[in-house]
């Protein structure tokens, strides 16, 4: 099975993000990035999928030159080899944007399967998959947690709201986008590092894919939320503060 | 093109009316008027439930095809819709389903959902979150084409619904059965034979904090009421208390639900990192510095065997 | 005649079927111990060069082989009686070296000591003194293994050891014996030729069996790594630590033909002693099965069937084991060798580990949380950003930035230093110093967060750390190294010794009121804290929750420790292993902790410290099979019937605070030196 993982180099979660100048986009200088999660889940039910069934595993990302660390960490974890889109200007990009660079990319390889993760941790549109098929006029199934070959093409299992789980079937090739949790990531080896130094990453770029970047959506303005996240302590007689806990859970968390 | 269509979910009856408050906000705003639309037999009573609000016109987009979604029949089916109609906005609650959908739906018009929406400004500018919660970013959408939006659940408040009159259009729609190539199951319910607290999505966990093991069916009391699974930190499960599996925290199990309610924990750090991903975590302590404080949402600083039960009566009441 | 001295009668006059039956016994015997010595050394040449293996500085070397080999001080010191005998025997052979080269070349009338003569009969004395004390020193051994049978020997008997006593006692007998005949006796002959035959059987013994040791260890201790526990360099592309036979580099070979099967490690081990797989004697006796059955160039995995994985998972890394062996066989390379080989490949799964790799893979910190948590405790606590201009880098640690046990270490640290006026900052970019990840042998990981840190800390112009947690200070001061040039670093109890006069002594025993004793997890600190009114809970809620509830605690609740209503308050301190075997501290916290009260001692103290079961990256780990290290340590600690632990690292300090909570209600208080220095301070005004 040939399979295509397009992953995304995102700020790490745990760092402090800072609107830029402009306030159009954050400060992208001294800040560190990392794999998207939901994308490292792709890539290891890719690597499964190979382990189990044979094949190949190529990841493609798009973005500037720092994704290339992010390329070869996935090379480390056992891709076989890569392509990087390589374009400064995925900020200005909405998610149609990037779908047709990767569709572009994609489409000589003819893969079985492309994979992706759910949605990125920055910007959180959770699209990009789904158009990728759409261009690509391949079927899809999102928020998948686990993936079986069959002999006519895939059973994937899909996550519904509230504990509710889905099988679909779906014949190859096919787009699938993967929710997180769903295996045990493996971790990054030595040994994979200095093997990953020896693999190809072919290099593209945005004008030899023939895409432009004019948005459809365009974001104006980044800002701060609100109000952050503080404990609320609740007063009163325990009487009282359940009452009152019980109207936050109502209102507030929902759950009631 | 003109107009405003919301599009409805069978089934998700508050966060279709929710899409319905950010509809008419959008009208507020644009001054053009709203439709809505929503798959399903014009007749069924989870239409009516839907439809139960005004805008008095309803669209009941039907066809046997569309009776288990799929995303390859709700694209065909929506864009021969909005071809018909060309609005110029489309709602859709931001929900499992139209996350499926929609984005294709939108590519076939050469558009880009602006998906989980959090507020519409003037303008109209769309608010959503970036980097998960920590920026917010406003979208503008200049170009002609409709423009796609997906609202956020409980980011605008729904009326409770009224009755009312209003008319049902119906709308059949041309699917060949070729455009249909994923073939969905039914719906199941995650494996409940074990204890999965990972996937449990309300958990009511205990600490030392309840001192014997006889007191525990306080707890418990107030799980059950909750529908909530029990877990606990480690010092329940090593005495035996609680079986091993239960156990929360660095030795045991990562949790992340939407709402972990910690009963006299106080929160050291081997148990804080199993829970810290819960999206909402309340604590009842009696002392008021424990580090569970520091990473609570709502917290009640007080004697368990006086909160625990007024609690779990409180929820009783509310959930009759 | 008869009052004067025997003298040791030597034969004279072999005649020539005589001196050939010697020679052919001789070149047999030779020939036998060359067909195996031979074999075994060539194993050890053909193993891998050692990476980074510098003989320089010689003088450590030279020291601890006089020491260690030739004193045998490390053999008396950890097992005195067992010890001193096998000193006699060693010291025996040494004596005998000249004498067995005489006894030799008797036979061919070329003997050069004249029993008769002055230097000669005063050298046959000399030996026969240490001939005495061996005879006895063996027959004791003897007696230990075949009738006393300690159990780290194993269940089995060694037939060999006894036979190999037998000829070391007849070879002793049979010289002692020499001085009670006459030299043309037919006897001092026949005495002769058993010396001569007990000497060439034991010769060929040796390779084949653990007394190989007799030639090999005295080069293992002098060709040591250099420093305790060292985890020896990577070299090139294509080591990834010990994965199968051309891993094995040459000082791991000599060690494991070294091993002289003593159980020492395994008697000290705290997983071999807690019923875990892990046992460090056989560990090294798989090492040197692998070399005898495939040899060094093997590519055969080294886990599976000699040594197991599950067991190599459960080493502490406590050194205990290493600290113990008296023929320089250093097993924490060995262990985390393993681990690096079965991590840098990939081979390893465990959910824990998995976690925790991935968790520094991206993130900052061992445990996972956001650096935001971090930034929020050093704003609340008023800690100073380390700006260039401060003495010191306050170095916090995963523990000291998130645990919040670890905080309040590092609270009260704090409070000393400000107390002390020395000036000191937080690196805001700190990360995790990849301790545990080190340990478990997983290094891009390590190097990862070694780079990181360094460049954080030149950037900053660092030039002193100090830190409360010694895994940090060891792996910043010597692991950090591999990567290049780190700051002095020194543990806070060296600090906190260094100014002991210019802090206050605790006047009274017991509390401070505004320092809680560390509490079990999940206990509701009210109960623990002690409050000058006890009973004041009831009318007003708002003393309820700061009082102490008795009423519904019957039993004193955890941790509450019992106060001595008159004496000093007896303190135990806990050495914790990367302070005291690891870095050689054992005083200063000791110091420290004795300006709090009075300090008694564990059974197992100083450099004999048993394990918190916390290193190694354990903690990070689930949960242990068999009984927990930390409960067995915390079960010592309290029969001490101090009222209080201290312990000077603060994952002793969890471990110890878990276990203390599932123990028992009569658990004594748990603090850090740090805040058993803290709390005799006055009250500092708010900052």
């Amino acid at each position: 099975m040939k399979i295509i993982v397009a992953i995304k180099q995102v700020p790490d979660r745990d760092a402090q993000v800072r609107i830029d100048a402009a306030g159009k986009w954050i400060e992208e200088s001294d800040l560190q990035f990392a794999l998207n999660e939901s994308d490292a889940y792709a890539l290891e039910e890719a690597l499964q999928l190979k382990e189990k069934h044979g094949g190949e595993v190529i990841v493609l990302s798009a973005g500037p030159e720092r994704v290339g660390q992010t390329i070869r960490e996935a090379l480390a974890k056992g891709a076989d080899r890569a392509i990087h889109i390589v374009c400064d200007d995925l900020g200005l990009r909405d998610a149609l944007g990037v779908a047709r660079l990767l569709a572009a990319a994609v489409k000589p390889e003819n893969p079985d399967l492309i994979l992706t993760g759910l949605q990125s941790e920055d910007l959180g549109q959770g699209q990009t998959g789904v158009i990728v098929a759409e261009l690509l006029n391949l079927p899809h199934a999102s928020l998948i947690l686990h993936v079986e070959k069959t002999y006519t093409g895939l059973t994937v299992k899909r996550e519904l709201e509230e504990g509710w789980f889905q099988t679909i079937e779906l014949p190859t090739p096919a787009v699938l986008t993967i929710q997180s949790g769903g295996n045990k990531l493996r971790y990054a080896t030595l040994m994979g590092i200095k093997r990953a130094k020896t693999k190809e990453v072919r290099r593209a770029t945005a004008a030899e894919l023939a895409v432009d970047a004019a948005p459809v959506a365009v974001l104006e303005r980044v800002s701060l939320p609100q109000k952050q996240k503080s404990t609320q302590i609740l007063p009163g007689t325990p009487k009282e503060a359940a009452a009152a806990l019980v109207e936050k859970l109502k209102f507030e968390v929902r759950v009631l | 093109m003109s107009g405003i269509l919301v599009v409805q979910e069978a089934g998700r009856n508050r966060i279709s009316f929710e899409a319905l408050a950010a509809g008419r906000v959008l009208a507020h705003f644009t001054g053009q008027p709203m439709q809505t639309a929503a798959v399903g037999d014009p007749n069924s009573t989870v239409f009516v439930e839907i439809s139960g609000q005004s805008p008095a016109a309803a669209y009941a987009v039907q066809h046997p095809l569309l009776e288990n979604y799929t995303s390859d029949g709700y694209v065909v089916a929506f864009e021969q819709l909005i071809r018909k109609l060309e609005p110029s906005f489309i709602v859709f609650p931001h929900t499992y389903q139209s996350r499926d959908y929609v984005p294709r739906l939108a590519t076939r018009f050469g558009q880009v959902l602006i998906g989980d929406i959090t507020g519409i400004e003037a303008g109209p500018t769309f608010v959503r979150q970036l980097f998960q919660g920590k920026m917010t970013g406003s979208y503008r959408h200049p170009g002609d084409g409709p423009c796609f939006l997906s609202i956020q659940a409980g980011a605008f408040r729904a009326d409770p619904p009224q009755a009312g009159t209003f008319t049902i259009l119906p709308f059949e729609p041309e699917i060949p059965a070729s455009a249909i190539r994923t073939k969905p199951g039914a719906p199941f319910r995650g494996s409940a034979q074990t204890v999965d607290l990972g996937s449990a999505q309300l958990i009511v966990s205990v600490g030392r904090g309840i001192k014997e093991a006889d007191n525990l069916p306080l707890v418990q009391d107030l799980a059950t009421a909750l529908g909530a699974e029990i877990a606990a930190s480690r010092p329940i499960c090593d005495n035996g208390w609680l079986p091993m599996e239960r156990q929360v925290g660095s030795s045991g199990q990562t949790v992340a639900p939407k709402l972990y309610l910690a009963v006299g924990i106080s929160g050291a750090i081997q148990h804080l990192v199993g829970m810290k991903g819960s999206q909402c975590i309340v604590a009842i302590n009696k002392d008021p510095d424990a580090p569970i404080f520091e990473v609570a949402d709502y917290g009640i600083v007080g004697d368990l065997f006086e909160v625990v039960p007024a609690l779990t009566e409180a929820i009783k009441a509310a959930r009759q | 005649m008869l009052f004067s001295l025997p003298t040791l009668a030597e034969p004279q006059h072999f005649s020539l079927a005589e001196k050939l039956l010697f020679a052919a016994m001789a070149v047999a015997s030779a020939w036998l111990f060359w067909r195996r010595f031979g074999l075994v050394l060539n194993k050890i040449l053909k193993s891998k060069k050692d990476p980074g293996f510098h003989l320089l500085p010689i003088g450590k070397r030279v020291w601890d082989f006089f020491w260690e080999v030739l004193c045998q001080a490390k053999v008396i010191r950890e097992r005195p009686l067992p010890g001193l005998a096998h000193a006699f025997v060693f010291w025996a052979f040494c004596a005998f070296a000249l004498v067995t080269l005489n006894h030799c070349a008797v036979a061919f009338g070329i003997g050069f000591l004249n029993p008769a003569g002055p230097i000669g009969g005063l050298y046959y004395y000399f030996a026969a003194v240490f001939a005495l004390f061996c005879a006895v020193g063996i027959a004791g051994l003897f007696i230990r293994r075949f009738l006393v049978r300690p159990k780290w020997l194993g269940e089995k008997l060694s037939w060999e050891s006894g036979f190999i006593a037998f000829l070391i006692f007849a070879l002793m007998a049979t010289y002692l014996a020499s001085f009670f005949v006459f030299r043309a006796d037919p006897s001092a002959r026949t005495l002769w030729w058993l010396h001569t035959l007990a000497l060439l059987t034991f010769l060929p013994i040796i390779p084949y069996t653990k007394h190989l040791h007799l030639v090999l260890s005295p080069a293992t201790v002098f060709l040591s790594r250099g420093s305790f526990a060292q985890i020896p360099p990577l070299s090139g592309d294509e080591d990834f630590g010990l994965v199968a036979g051309t891993d094995l580099t040459q000082l791991v070979s000599l060690q494991a033909y070294s091993c002289v099967e003593c159980g020492r490690c395994t008697e000290h081990c705290p997983a071999a002693n807690t019923g875990k797989l892990l046992n460090p004697k056989e560990i090294i006796l798989g090492v040197r099965a692998y070399l005898n059955d495939l040899g060094p160039s093997s590519d055969q995995p080294l886990l599976g069937k000699y040594n197991q994985q599950e067991a190599v998972f459960q080493c502490t890394t406590c050194g205990a084991c290493e600290f113990q062996c008296p023929v320089g066989i250093e097993h924490v390379p060995i262990l985390v060798g393993l681990r690096r080989g079965a991590v840098n490949t990939g081979a390893w799964e465990d959910q824990y580990g998995s976690k925790l790799f991935l968790a520094l893979e991206r993130g900052s910190n061992a445990l996972g949380l956001s650096p935001a948590e971090r930034d929020k405790f050093i704003q609340k606590q008023q800690l100073p950003i380390f700006d260039g201009t401060q003495e010191y880098c306050l170095w916090l640690g995963c523990m000291g930035g998130y645990d919040p046990k670890g905080r309040e270490i590092v609270a009260a640290f704090a409070r000393v230093m400000n107390y002390l006026g020395t000036s000191y900052g937080i690196l805001r970019k700190e990360k995790c110093t990849g301790d545990p990840v080190r340990r478990l042998g997983n290094d891009l990981v390590f190097q990862q967060l070694a780079e990181a840190n360094l460049e954080a800390l030149a950037q900053n112009k660092v030039k002193r750390i100090v830190s409360i947690c010694p895994h940090c200070v060891r792996t910043i001061q010597e692991d950090w190294k591999e990567y290049g040039t780190p700051p002095e670093i020194e543990h806070h109890s060296e600090f906190l010794a260094r100014f002991a006069d210019k802090l206050p002594r605790a006047v009274g025993p017991g509390f401070s009121p505004d320092i809680k004793p560390t509490e079990a997890e999940g206990t509701l600190a009210p109960e623990v804290r002690p409050s000058t009114s006890p009973h004041s809970h009831g009318s007003n809620p708002e003393s309820s929750v700061t009082g102490h509830d008795f009423s519904r605690a019957e039993k004193p609740p955890i941790g509450t420790g019992t106060l001595a209503p008159e004496g000093p308050e007896k303190i135990v301190f806990h050495d914790p292993c990367y302070l005291g075997r690891y870095r050689n501290v054992y005083d200063q916290p000791r110091t420290v902790a004795s300006l709090a009260g009075e300090l008694v001692e564990a059974p197992r103290h100083r450099e004999r410290s048993f394990c918190c079961g916390a290193g190694g990256g354990l903690s990070f780990l689930g949960e242990e099979t068999g009984e927990r290290v930390s409960h067995v340590r915390a079960a010592e600690l309290v029969a001490t019937g101090a009222q209080t632990v201290a312990t000077a690292c603060p994952f002793c300090n969890s471990m110890f605070r878990d276990a203390f909570a599932s123990t028992g209600a009569t658990s004594p208080q748990l603090f850090d030196i740090a805040q058993l220095a803290a709390r005799s301070l006055p009250p500092s005004e708010p900052r």
